[in-house]
């Protein structure tokens, strides 16, 4: 009996319905709203240095009051934007002319989030140089030059490092000088 | 047979195993070795994670109080993940099937073992609690329930690369052994792909020693 008890815990957990790894309390929904809308973006904006706030008609980016607990929308406020975190590698990609992008990522709190997230993004011939900034929460990428990823496939990427990105910013927003 | 494979099995049916892992499931294509020994039982666990959903790995562990081993395969599932700005939940479902064999003069033949529970995680960069639990049985060998608590804190906030310290309590519950409630104190340190944890659980005198490698 206490087999069968065992069998069958093993067995829910086999046949558990898949779900998603990045899921969000409610809470937390705003940000998933962002990320969709990020993520629906047209990559017009990569090359419109500055223009995210003018891209994105939608108002709590202008008004991120209306929704004070959500932070993720408060990192797309210009102001308190988290920027490209700045190492060797990163730089040396920008002065190649990469594009840079800052993605902030929703969990990551510890060196094996960030291992994950190097481990995913780094695997891909796009990316120059990548690195997760744990007290930003933010992931810096910059591209090779040329070559980009979408912002789908960004978020599709840190899925699979089993995490969820709230936020994209390119180009000179990525570099905090988009104000 | 790719040769990670390889040295990772051998890795693990070389060794003897035990319980359970911080992150015991990875991201898309990671592996991660892990080996442990607690007051119990030592053993190794060495998985591979096909999606951030769930891993499969193959577990060798030796109970010591017991005099029997176990050899699995080890499926977790990620039940539910919580993310948050700056933290993360996690609640899984593990379970094992195997064959267990009496060791160290142990003359009970082999056996047919499985084993299931639960484990679940909350933390910040500075603060983690966690339980685990988990129920064995292996027959003539004596069917076994085991759960553990955990909490600890990071005396300072390390970034990515940097060493990470932990400081940490655990207490666990084993209500067939004659002290069933224990307590381990024990240091967790964190380095890139590289974790190691020493305690001493101070009711019973015995080490406590973890150590998860992941590529």
């Amino acid at each position: 009996m206490k087999f069968i008890q065992v069998a069958y815990l093993i067995a829910a957990s086999l046949v558990a319905s898949p779900i998603a790894a990045s899921e969000e309390e409610h809470s937390h929904d705003g940000h998933h709203d962002a990320t969709t809308e990020h993520a629906q973006m047209s990559h017009e904006h990569h090359d419109a240095a500055g223009h995210e706030h003018d891209v994105h008609d939608h108002s709590s980016h202008d008004s991120p009051a209306q929704d004070p607990g959500d932070d993720v929308h408060d990192s797309h406020d210009a102001a308190s934007a988290v920027t490209l975190t700045h190492t060797s590698e990163i730089d040396a990609a920008l002065a190649l002319g990469g594009e840079p992008v800052v993605a902030d990522v929703m969990g990551v709190v510890c060196d094996f989030c960030a291992l994950a997230m190097n481990k995913i993004f780094s695997k891909r011939d796009e990316v120059a140089a990548v690195y997760v900034d744990l007290d930003t929460k933010a992931l810096s990428l910059v591209f090779a030059p040329g070559t980009s990823l979408s912002d789908d496939t960004i978020a599709e990427l840190a899925v699979q490092a089993g995490y969820r990105i709230a936020a994209i910013r390119r180009g000179d927003a990525a570099l905090g000088s988009a104000i | 047979m790719k040769p990670s494979l390889v040295v990772t099995l051998a890795l693990t049916t070389a060794l003897s195993t035990s319980l359970t892992a911080a992150r015991p499931v990875s991201y898309t294509g990671g592996w991660t070795l892990i080996a442990e020994s607690d007051r119990q039982s030592t053993g190794t666990l060495a998985h591979y994670t096909p999606s951030p959903k769930w891993s499969l790995g193959v577990r060798g562990e030796i109970n010591r109080d017991h005099n029997y081993a176990i050899y699995s395969l080890h499926p977790t599932v990620l039940a539910k993940r919580w993310l948050g700005s700056n933290y993360q939940g996690n609640f899984y479902l593990h379970g094992g099937v195997g064959q267990a064999s009496g060791v160290n003069g142990n003359p009970l033949g082999s056996q047919f073992a499985a084993f299931g529970g639960v484990m679940a995680d909350w933390e910040t960069r500075s603060l983690f609690v966690g339980y685990r639990s988990r129920y064995t049985d292996v027959g003539h060998f004596g069917d076994q329930f085991m759960q553990a608590v955990r909490a600890g804190f990071a005396p300072y906030e390390g970034d990515s690369g940097d060493l990470h310290t932990w400081l940490m309590l655990e207490v666990d519950h084993r209500p067939s052994d004659p002290d069933s409630v224990t307590a381990t104190p024990l240091v967790r340190l964190f380095k890139g792909p590289l974790l190691l944890e020493l305690g001493y659980n101070l009711t019973v005198n015995q080490p406590l020693m973890n150590f998860t490698y992941r590529f």
